[in-house]
């Protein structure tokens, strides 16, 4: 018998760590950006920035096709940069322009894109793992191999949407995996003020299926987990629950003063654990990529920010003859 | 007044293996259950004090509940260890043990009791120096601590931290001692395995492809994980002073032999041999230089540059309070025994 791995992991290529680079690198990129133009006021509505959590999107749908389904957030680019949406669309869209992904009319919070899978950012907390429960029942009547990932903070997981969407993909054996982004605030509360224990993993248990944790912060970690998580629904071995343990870099929202953090807490995570640093560092050192291979995918990243801000500040917007067209729909 | 510590890891028993395996789930309620039931073992030994690493949330709570349970209902059984937490800052890592061990041995800890995996072990064994550690494990993947009952390991844990253990008490486990470079040496108790793959991943070890070395410290082929490979090529006793080198065949036709292992609850995987040999204390391996990862007892630990020198050391590791031993002796000496009724 042959001494060889089980399938479904194994060593990344060179191919798919520049990969997983460019996402990080895009989402990184797309965010700082923002964060410096929403302080101009141009851009309408709220924004929820995602930046500091860019290993877990990019390590989670680094495992998905363009049919299988993501559910997101309020803080939801990285997930639709990581699915595959168009990054100069989604920076119309926050700006509100008729050229964005949904001519304009989701803005940030509501960023979706079907056609890659997007199920969209969400403006109700705890709203995206019955929307992945919905699809993933979709995918097991009709037989695909599809898989539905939800996205959830921990705040969104005391929400009875997360615990009954659990339980129905339990229930109903369905393939989805539950992704929670613990950032260590729900807007602002801590985990130790609104939940008992440590780990939102430990959840799963009660509804007899694997709960994992990992470092949301290390790709490595997240991609190895993702993979399996993905691989076991995809196989039909029904949910599983990944914790990832990580910190967002700003605030709730854009704007917020975030009087609830301790000193220094950003910036000690941005120093010793930032997961594009960490990433840069391993590979390296590694002797898999230099330096040069990683610039150059870090000045593609710029220009194609540069450009997408330009061209949205640029583009047309809505028409109020358009009021009404996406809004209703006929079945 | 004797002081013995506890090291309870909260975090223990959330590692990738649930997902690919079928490694158990010891939930917050058992993990203080059994210091609940460590105490009451302590407190008939007459240890009066139990220095504890603060738990978050979830554990303290049902722990206090407990203990609150117990002091209303007492009747005529021996009153547990009173309960004390160390006044620390927990930031939620592998510092947190180190931190709370230096903190019982400088309150004067005659004995420890570790709750956790290899990993947690392995943790308190780089701190504890030759304070006595009563090794509990809280899954059944792990090789280091024993599955037993809480109780009766808090009871001898209580009889060595009085002074009544006995001569077989205490046994001289062996560690591994790993330097990668220039970086401060680093433990493992059970093995080190050395991996082609560059990146340490999710952790914790379940996968035999890419490993082309193992060392172990003993092995037990009744054992879960990579060192049941050691055990399955040639068995070792715990703590004979004696290790093994195994190479592991890079490609099915270059394996000697091949052996079914346990590489992780549920999982038996075949793991194609090369070659193998015995270790002796002190002796130094130099592991090839082409880079890779290693992996300390089960978790994927350092990433090694390629060219980076590692050695691995076989030396004298923690003092392992043997349990059944201290309840033999106790039992032979009457120790055990109340007073006669007058």
């Amino acid at each position: 018998m042959p001494a060889t791995a089980p399938p479904g992991t194994g060593q990344l290529t060179r191919e798919q760590l520049l990969e997983g680079y460019r996402v990080m690198r895009t989402i990184r990129e797309f965010e700082e950006r923002l964060h410096v133009e929403f302080a101009t006021g141009e851009i309408p509505g709220f924004v929820h920035l995602y930046a500091g959590e860019e290993a877990i999107a990019a390590g989670v749908c680094a495992h998905l096709g363009a049919d299988d389904y993501v559910a997101s957030t309020h803080r939801g680019h990285g997930h639709a940069i990581a699915k595959g949406c168009d990054v100069k669309a989604m920076m119309a869209e926050i700006y509100g322009k008729q050229t964005g992904l949904c001519h304009g009319k989701g803005g940030s919070m509501h960023i979706a894109d079907l056609d890659k899978g997007m199920l969209g950012a969400n403006g109700i907390v705890g709203g995206g793992p019955p929307l992945a429960c919905g699809v993933g029942l979709t995918a097991r009547v009709k037989n695909t191999d599809q898989v539905a990932v939800s996205f959830t903070g921990d705040g969104g997981s005391n929400q009875g949407t997360f615990l009954e969407s659990l339980n129905l993909a339990s229930a109903w054996h369905l393939p989805c995996v539950f992704v929670v982004e613990n950032n260590g605030y729900a807007e602002s509360t801590p985990p130790a003020y609104h939940q008992s224990g440590v780990d939102v993993a430990k959840r799963a248990d009660g509804f007899g299926f694997p709960g994992v944790v990992v470092d949301g912060f290390d790709f490595f970690a997240v991609h190895e987990a993702a993979g399996e998580a993905i691989a076991r629904a995809r196989a039909g071995g029904g949910p599983s629950l990944l914790e990832c343990k990580t910190l967002r870099y700003y605030g709730h929202f854009e704007g917020d003063q975030q009087t609830y953090r301790g000193a220094g807490e950003v910036e000690e995570v941005r120093r010793t654990r930032d997961c594009l640093a960490t990433f840069v560092q391993r590979v390296t050192n590694a002797g898999i990529l230099d330096a040069e291979d990683l610039e150059r995918v870090d000045q593609d990243v710029r220009g194609l920010i540069d450009e997408a801000v330009t061209e949205a500040k640029a583009g047309p917007d809505p028409t109020p003859a358009e009021v009404e067209t996406d809004v209703y729909v006929t079945y | 007044m004797t002081t013995v510590g506890i090291v309870a890891n909260p975090a223990a028993g959330r590692d990738i293996r649930r997902l690919v395996a079928g490694a158990s789930v010891s939930g917050h309620a058992e993990k203080a259950g059994m210091v609940f039931r460590v105490l009451a073992g302590l407190g008939a030994a007459g240890v009066t004090r139990a220095l504890m690493m603060p738990a978050p949330g979830g554990l303290s709570a049902t722990l206090h509940r407990q203990l609150r349970a117990h002091a209303a209902g007492q009747g005529h059984e021996a009153a547990p260890a009173a309960l004390e937490e160390l006044p620390m800052r927990l930031d939620g890592t592998a510092a947190d043990s180190i931190r709370a061990v230096e903190a019982m041995r400088r309150a004067g800890a005659a004995a420890i009791v570790v709750l956790g995996g290899d990993g947690t072990h392995r943790v308190v064994a780089k701190a504890c120096a030759d304070v006595p550690v009563c090794a509990l494990s809280t899954g059944t993947n792990n090789v280091f601590p024993e599955m037993r009952e809480a109780t009766v390991a808090g009871l001898a844990t209580g009889l060595v931290a009085t002074g009544r253990g006995g001569p077989g008490a205490l046994r001289r486990d062996a560690a591994l001692r790993v330097e990668v470079d220039c970086a401060e040496p680093d433990l493992a108790l059970v093995d080190v395995a050395a991996s082609r793959e560059p990146f340490v991943g999710a952790r914790a070890l379940w996968r035999p492809g890419g490993i082309s070395d193992l060392l172990v410290t003993f092995a037990n082929p009744a054992a879960v994980g990579l060192s049941a490979v050691a055990g399955m090529v040639s068995p070792l006793e715990r703590g004979g002073g004696r290790g093994l080198h195994v190479r592991l065949a890079e490609a099915p036709e270059a394996a000697a032999i091949t052996v079914q292992v346990p590489l992780a609850p549920g999982l038996v995987v075949p793991v194609g041999v090369a070659a193998w040999r015995a270790l002796a204390t002190g002796e130094q391996v130099d592991l090839p230089a082409a880079g890779g990862s290693l992996a300390l007892d089960g978790e994927r630990e350092i990433e090694r540059r390629p060219g980076a020198r590692a050695t691995v050391r076989l030396v004298a590791g923690p003092l392992t309070i043997d349990v059944d031993a201290v309840m033999r002796h106790a039992a032979t000496k009457g120790l055990t025994r109340l007073p006669p009724r007058v």
